[in-house]
C-alpha cells in the first residue's frame, strides 16, 4: 500500500467536506468551504497517481473551481455516466454541473497556469426544495434519480432525466438526515439520520421498507455526516455511526431480513463515513497454491472522527489496514477509484489523502460477468447490475431467460456495429467558425477598418464586435508562458491595477494574477472538425451500404419467390410440398367486356377452345394433364380425350364435349367443357361428382387439394369441397368487388385450404370468406399503408423463410412495403408507426382469412417484433393473452387452442424470445413464461 | 416588502476576456492606442458592454487619470468576438511634467450594467529614442520625441464578481439563476436596498 497526501489539493486550508472520483478515473471533485461561499473544485487525477505528472508544470492540477454555492458544500457526487456532478450545500441547494464544452476560455487571460480553469463546468440546474442544509446527495444506479437529504429531515428524489422535476419527498425521519446510499440493484435507498435510525425505502413505491433503530439508540448527534454505504453485491448495508456496548461501530445490516448481527468495531470515535469498494474480489491465486475456489468478498473503507481510516475485507475478521493520524481532524468523505485499487480520503482539516493498494493486498477484482454470476447465485435470478440499454438501464433483469435474450441481442448489436463502428466519440460541440474561410490573420489586419462603428443617440461610440466563433470546441489551448518582464514593481502603480476607479466603487477583487499573454495567432483555432465529418460520413456510408445490401437481399428473396412460380409453370419438379396455388393468366379481356355495362352484363373473359393442350397440375406427386379435343366422332357427337399421367401411371377418359379448360391438384382433376359442364375426377381417374351444370361458360377453373373453384363468365364464383361433397362458396357474384369502371379480374387462385382469391386490375385482391359469407380485401397494391409501412427492422434476420403463400402471391413482388418509408422520413414517427401497425394487422387478418398458417405465423412474428420495438405493451399483452388462452379449462370458454392448425401456445413460445429482447417487457415475459411452464407441467 | 436572500444574483462571469493584443507598439507618444480585444460570451447579452481606456497620468494621484475613450460594444450574442479599441493619445496638457517620462500605466476596463468586472493593466514606458535626449531630458517634455512602449507581455488582470442579471427588482422572474450571498452584492447595485444581514428571514424561499 502506498500513501500520498497531495498538498496541492486544498481549499486554501478551509475544510474539505466531500471528495468523489470521476468514473473515468481522470479527475476528482472536492467540496467544502470557500472564501465567502461554498466551493466545488475539480482536480486532475494524473498528478496524484504519478509523481512525474505532479512535477510536470505543463500538466494542470486544478481543472476548475466553482464558487456558486452560497455556503459550505457538504457533498459532491459524479453521476455514474460521468456527465454530471451534483453538489449539495448549506445553502439548501443542490446544484447539478455539466462540462460546458462550448464555452469558457481554454486559458484564463492574464492568470497563471495554476489558476486557470482548464475545464469549464457550468451549473445546469439548481434543485430547490430543501428548507435546510443539504448533507448528502446520491445518484441512483444508471442515473435515473438523484437523491438528496437534508437537515430538514427529508430526502428528496429528483428525476435525473428531467431536472428539476421532483419524483417524491421521503418523510419519516425525525432528525437531520446525514447520509444516503442506493442499493446497487436499484430496489432500495437507505438513509441515516440523527434520529437514531437507519431507514430503507423501496424505490418501487417509495415507501418505508424497514426502520432500524436498535444499533443507534445510544448514538448522540455528534457527527457532521453519516455517510453509509451498500456493498456492491447488494448483500450488506453498512451504517455510519452506530454503538455497540458503548463503543462506536459501523453496523452491518444484512439485506436478508435486515438483520443486524455484525459490525465493524475498533474506532475510538464515531464513524462518519463508510464506503464500499465498487469491486467484488476473490483471493489472488498464488503459484503452486491450492486451486480451491475461494469465496468472493467485498472491501470496505471506514473513516471516523478519531481521524483514522480502516480498510476491511469481508473475508477477514480483522481490518486489512488501519491508518492512524492521517489527518488533524475528522475524516469527512471517502471515494474509491472504479478500478477498486485507489482511494481518496478528505478531512475537515482541509487535506486529502490518496491510498494505493495492490492486487496482492486486496485480491483479484471480479469482472462484470463474474459479478453477475454472483448475483445470480445470490438471488436465484439474475440481477444484472451491468448496464444494459441506456433508457431501460434501471430495469433489473429478474429472469435468467430474459437475460439470455438481452445478451444475445447485445452481442448481435455489437457484431452489427462492426469494426470501426463509431462509438460516441467527441460529444463536445464543434467550433462553428463564422470566418467564411478568411484566415484569422486577414481578419485581424482589417479589423479596425472593417468593424462597424456607430454613434448612439447620446453621441457615444458603439462598436459591433466581430463574431469569430459561435461555439467553442472546448479544446484545451495551452497557455504559453512568456518570460516575466524585469520591470521593478512600482508599488504606487501596482495598486492602481486592482483598485477600482471612484466611478465604480468597489467590491474586493477576487482574482488578481499575472501571466503572459497568449498571442492570438498561436492559439489553436483549428478543430478536428474535418476529421469528424469524414468519419461521420464513413459511418453514413456504412449505414447506406448496409441498407443497400439489405434491400438487395430482400430483392433476392422476392426473386426467389418469382422463380418458384416460374419453375412451376415450366413444370420442373420441385421438392416443395407447399404447393402454391396455380395462377392462370387471363387472356386480355376484350374492350367490349371491359366497358361499363349493366349489372347483368358483367362478363368475364373465357378461354378459347384449343385443339389440344397439356399442363402440369402438381409436382409432388407429379401430375400431368393432356387434353385432346375432337379425337373421334361417335354417333354424331364429338368426343374429347383427357389423359392424365400421375407419377408415370396413366389413365384416360373421354368427354362428350370439347374441353375448354382443365385444372387439377394432387387429389382432384377438374375439366370444364364447352357445354358448360364441369367434371371432377379423382387422381386415379375415377369420376367423383356427376357433371355440374354451370349457368355461364367457365372463365377460370382451379383445383387445390380437394377443392375445386369455378369462376364463370357471368362473374360468379363457386367453390366445392369434393371430399365432403359440399359447397363452400355458392355462386357468389363478383359484382361487389368489381364496381370500378375498368376493373377486370387479373388473377384468380384457390388456396390449399379452399379459399378463393380474386386479384383485380385495380391492384386489389379479395378473397371470399365463407364463414363470414362476404368478400374481404386481403391486399391492395396501391394502399398507402403498404407504401409507408416500415417494418424492415422487424423482418426475420436470416433463418426464417420468406413467406410464400397466397398472401405473398397476391401481394407478390409489388409488396414494396417500406420502400417509400425512407423517403417519408419527414413523416412524423408516430404516423409511420401507426401506418406500420395498421399494415401489419391487415396482413395478419388477411393471412387468417386466407387460412394461410405459415403466412400467419410469419406475420405474427413480425408484428410481435414491431410491437416489442415500439413498446406497445397494450397490444402485446392482448396478443399474448389471446395466444395463451385460459390457464384452467372451463366449459364456458370459447377459446380455441389452435389457429389455422397452429397451436397458439406454441406460437406464444415462439414470441417470448422476441419479447425478451426489450427489457421493458420483462414483467410480461416472466408472466407468460411462467404460465407456459405451468401449463406444460400439467 | 419582500426581502429575499436571493434578491441578488452573482453568476459565473458571462464574459471572459481571452486575449488582448497591443497593436502599433511601440509607437510615437502621439499615436492612438490600439488594443485588439478577444472575448467570449456564454450567452446572449441583453445589454452592451462598456469598455474604457484609462491613462494614468501620475502614479501619485488619480487626479491625473485620463479616460482616453469609452465605447459601447454590442450587441453581444453568445460566442467568441473580437474588436479593436482605438483611442487617442492622452492630452499632454493634463500630464504632470515630472511624470511624462518614465513608467506609468494604461488600464482597460469593462463594465456591464454599470459594474466593472474586469480590469486589464499594462505598464507603459515612455522614453526618448534619441540617446542625446535620453541623457539630457529637457525640463519641459518634448512629446514629439517620446516613444511609448507598452509592456504587452505582462498584463495585470483583475476580475470582479458582479451581478450579471441586473438589479434586485428584476430578479423575481429569474428562476434558474445561480444565487449568491449578500456579501457579494455589489454596493453599486441599489445601495441601501440590500437588507441588513440580521434581518434576513430564515427561510426566504417562500418569497420567491
Amino acid at each position: 500500500m502506498k500513501l500520498l497526501k497531495p498538498s496541492w489539493v486544498s481549499h486554501n486550508g478551509k475544510p474539505i467536506f466531500s471528495v468523489d472520483i470521476h468514473p473515468d478515473g481522470t479527475k476528482f471533485a472536492t467540496g467544502g468551504q470557500g472564501e465567502d461561499s461554498g466551493k466545488v473544485m475539480i482536480w486532475n487525477m494524473a498528478p496524484v497517481l504519478r509523481e512525474e505528472d505532479e512535477k510536470n508544470e505543463n500538466i494542470p492540477k486544478m481543472l476548475c473551481q466553482m464558487d456558486n454555492h452560497l455556503a459550505c458544500v457538504n457533498c459532491v457526487r459524479w453521476s455514474n455516466n460521468g456527465l454530471y456532478l451534483a453538489s449539495g450545500g448549506d445553502d439548501k441547494l443542490v446544484m447539478v454541473w455539466k462540462r460546458a464544452a462550448f464555452i469558457g476560455p481554454s486559458t484564463v487571460f492574464g492568470s497563471s497556469s495554476k489558476l486557470a480553469n482548464v475545464e469549464q463546468w457550468r451549473c445546469v440546474t439548481i434543485l430547490r426544495n430543501h428548507t435546510g442544509d443539504v448533507m448528502d446527495v446520491a445518484w441512483s444506479p444508471h442515473d435515473v434519480w438523484l437523491a438528496s437529504c437534508s437537515v430538514d429531515n427529508t430526502i428528496v428524489i429528483w428525476n435525473a432525466r428531467k431536472f428539476p422535476e421532483m419524483v417524491t419527498c421521503l418523510r419519516g425521519h425525525t432528525g437531520l438526515v446525514k447520509g444516503l446510499t442506493w442499493d446497487p440493484v436499484g430496489k432500495y435507498i437507505a438513509s441515516q439520520a440523527d434520529d437514531h435510525s437507519l431507514k430503507v425505502w423501496r424505490t418501487m413505491d417509495w415507501q418505508l421498507e424497514t426502520n432500524i433503530t436498535k444499533p443507534f439508540s445510544e448514538c448522540g448527534g455528534t457527527t457532521h455526516v453519516l455517510r453509509l454505504s451498500w456493498s456492491p453485491d447488494g448483500q450488506y448495508l453498512v451504517s455510519a455511526h452506530a454503538m455497540n456496548n458503548s463503543g462506536p461501530t459501523a453496523q452491518i445490516v444484512e439485506r436478508d431480513g435486515w438483520k443486524t448481527n455484525m459490525d465493524f468495531v475498533g474506532h475510538r470515535k464515531a464513524v462518519t463515513v463508510v464506503k464500499f469498494n465498487p469491486k467484488i474480489f476473490k483471493k489472488k491465486q498464488k503459484n503452486g497454491g491450492s486451486p480451491k475456489p475461494s469465496c468472493p468478498y467485498c472491501c470496505c473503507a471506514v473513516g471516523s472522527k478519531d481521524r483514522s481510516l480502516s480498510v476491511w475485507l469481508t473475508s477477514l475478521k480483522r481490518p486489512l489496514v488501519v491508518i492512524h493520524d492521517l489527518f488533524d481532524k475528522s475524516i469527512m468523505d471517502i471515494s474509491w477509484t472504479l478500478t477498486g485499487l485507489g482511494i481518496l480520503v478528505c478531512s475537515m482539516d482541509g487535506t486529502v489523502a490518496y491510498l494505493d493498494f495492490s492486487l496482492d493486498e486486496l485480491g483479484d477484482p471480479l469482472n462484470e460477468e463474474e459479478k453477475n454470476t454472483i448475483h445470480q447465485n445470490i438471488y436465484g435470478k439474475s440481477l444484472a447490475i451491468t448496464s444494459t440499454e441506456a433508457q431501460l438501464s434501471t430495469t433489473i433483469i429478474e429472469n435468467p431467460e430474459m437475460l439470455k435474450y438481452q445478451q444475445e441481442r447485445q452481442n448481435a448489436a455489437q457484431a452489427g456495429s462492426g469494426p470501426g463502428g463509431a462509438g460516441l466519440e467527441s460529444t463536445a460541440p464543434k467550433l462553428n467558425s463564422v470566418m467564411n474561410g478568411e484566415s484569422l490573420e486577414d481578419i485581424r489586419k482589417n479589423l479596425l477598418k472593417k468593424q462597424v462603428e456607430t454613434r448612439t443617440a447620446d453621441g457615444r461610440r458603439r462598436i459591433t464586435p466581430l463574431c469569430i466563433a459561435q461555439l467553442d470546441t472546448g479544446v484545451k489551448q495551452s497557455l504559453l508562458l512568456t518570460s516575466a518582464s524585469k520591470i521593478e514593481p512600482m508599488k504606487a502603480l501596482d495598486s492602481r491595477f486592482t483598485e477600482r476607479s471612484k466611478a465604480t466603487p468597489g467590491v474586493t477583487a477576487v482574482i488578481s494574477s499575472t501571466a503572459g499573454l497568449t498571442p492570438l495567432d498561436r492559439l489553436k483555432w483549428r478543430t478536428s472538425n474535418k476529421e469528424e465529418t469524414s468519419s461521420d460520413s464513413e459511418d453514413k456510408m456504412a449505414a447506406i451500404n448496409k441498407n443497400l445490401s439489405f434491400t438487395k437481399r430482400k430483392a433476392d428473396l422476392l426473386m426467389d419467390g418469382g422463380e418458384v412460380v416460374e419453375k412451376r409453370k415450366k413444370g420442373r419438379p420441385r421438392k416443395d410440398k407447399m404447393a402454391t396455388p396455380i395462377s392462370q393468366p387471363f387472356t386480355q379481356p376484350s374492350r367490349a367486356a371491359a366497358t361499363p355495362a349493366p349489372v347483368a352484363a358483367l362478363k368475364l373473359p373465357t378461354p378459347s377452345i384449343q385443339k389440344a393442350f397439356s399442363l402440369q397440375v402438381s409436382m409432388e406427386p407429379s401430375v400431368f394433364l393432356e387434353v385432346e379435343n375432337d379425337v373421334s366422332v361417335v354417333a354424331g357427337s364429338k368426343l374429347s380425350q383427357l389423359r392424365c399421367s400421375r407419377d408415370g401411371r396413366e389413365w384416360d377418359t373421354l368427354l362428350p364435349s370439347s374441353v375448354v379448360t382443365a385444372a387439377g391438384s394432387s387429389d382432384v382433376i377438374a375439366v370444364a367443357c364447352e357445354d358448360r359442364m364441369l367434371s371432377v375426377f379423382s387422381s386415379c381417374g375415377r369420376r367423383l361428382l356427376p357433371a355440374i351444370q354451370l349457368a355461364t361458360p367457365m372463365s377460370a377453373l382451379h383445383c387445390s387439394s380437394h377443392f375445386v373453384m369455378a369462376l364463370t363468365a357471368g362473374a360468379r364464383l363457386s367453390v366445392w369441397d369434393v371430399q365432403k361433397q359440399t359447397a363452400l362458396v355458392k355462386n357468389e357474384s363478383l359484382l361487389t368487388i368489381m364496381s370500378g369502371a375498368d376493373t377486370t379480374v387479373s388473377q384468380s387462385l384457390l388456396t390449399q385450404q379452399g379459399v378463393p382469391v380474386i386479384g383485380l386490375s385495380s391492384g386489389k385482391s379479395y378473397c371470399f370468406n365463407s364463414s363470414l359469407e362476404t368478400w374481404t380485401l386481403i391486399a391492395d397494391k396501391g394502399d398507402s399503408l403498404v407504401q409507408c409501412a416500415d417494418f424492415r427492422s422487424c423482418l426475420p434476420s436470416h433463418d426464417a423463410p420468406v413467406s410464400s403463400g397466397p398472401l405473398a402471391v397476391m401481394q407478390g413482388r409489388n409488396l414494396n412495403a417500406g420502400r417509400l418509408a425512407s423517403r417519408l422520413s419527414s413523416t412524423p414517427h408516430h404516423l409511420q408507426q401507426s401506418m406500420t401497425l395498421a399494415f401489419l394487422e391487415n396482413q395478419l387478418a388477411a393471412a387468417l382469412t386466407l387460412l394461410s398458417a405459415q403466412e400467419y405465423r410469419y406475420w405474427l412474428l413480425i408484428y410481435a417484433r414491431f410491437l416489442v420495438n415500439e413498446g406497445s405493451e397494450y397490444r402485446l399483452r392482448e396478443l399474448c393473452k389471446e395466444l395463451l388462452g385460459p390457464v384452467h379449462k372451463s366449459a364456458a370458454t370459447a377459446w380455441e387452442p389452435t389457429t389455422l392448425g397452429l397451436r397458439k401456445r406454441e406460437l406464444l413460445r415462439e414470441l417470448l424470445p422476441v419479447i425478451g429482447q426489450n427489457l421493458r417487457f420483462q414483467r410480461l415475459f416472466t408472466e407468460y413464461q411462467e404460465q407456459l411452464e405451468l401449463l406444460r407441467n400439467k | 416588502m419582500c426581502l429575499s436572500r436571493f434578491s441578488a444574483s452573482v453568476t459565473m462571469a458571462k464574459v471572459q476576456v481571452l486575449n488582448v493584443a497591443v497593436l502599433d507598439n511601440p509607437s510615437p507618444f502621439g499615436n492612438p492606442f490600439q488594443f485588439e480585444i478577444t472575448f467570449e460570451c456564454m450567452e446572449d447579452l441583453p445589454e452592451d458592454l462598456e469598455w474604457k481606456i484609462i491613462y494614468v497620468g501620475s502614479a501619485e494621484s488619480e487626479e491625473y487619470d485620463q479616460t482616453l475613450d469609452s465605447v459601447l460594444v454590442g450587441p453581444v450574442p453568445a460566442g467568441r468576438h473580437m474588436f479593436v479599441f482605438q483611442a487617442d493619445a492622452p492630452n499632454t496638457g493634463l500630464i504632470p511634467e515630472s511624470d511624462a517620462v518614465g513608467v506609468t500605466v494604461v488600464l482597460i476596463t469593462c463594465t456591464y450594467r454599470g459594474q466593472e468586472f474586469i480590469r486589464i493593466g499594462y505598464y507603459v514606458n515612455n522614453e526618448y529614442t534619441d540617446p542625446e535626449l535620453r541623457e539630457n531630458p529637457p525640463i519641459k517634455p518634448d512629446y514629439t520625441q517620446l516613444q511609448r512602449n507598452i509592456l504587452a507581455s505582462n498584463p495585470r488582470v483583475t476580475r470582479f464578481h458582479i451581478n450579471w442579471e441586473g438589479c434586485a427588482e428584476r430578479m423575481e422572474d429569474s428562476e434558474n439563476v445561480d444565487p449568491a450571498s449578500n456579501s457579494m452584492l455589489p454596493p453599486s447595485c441599489l445601495p441601501g436596498k440590500a437588507p441588513p444581514l440580521g434581518l434576513l428571514p430564515d427561510n426566504s424561499m417562500d418569497c420567491l
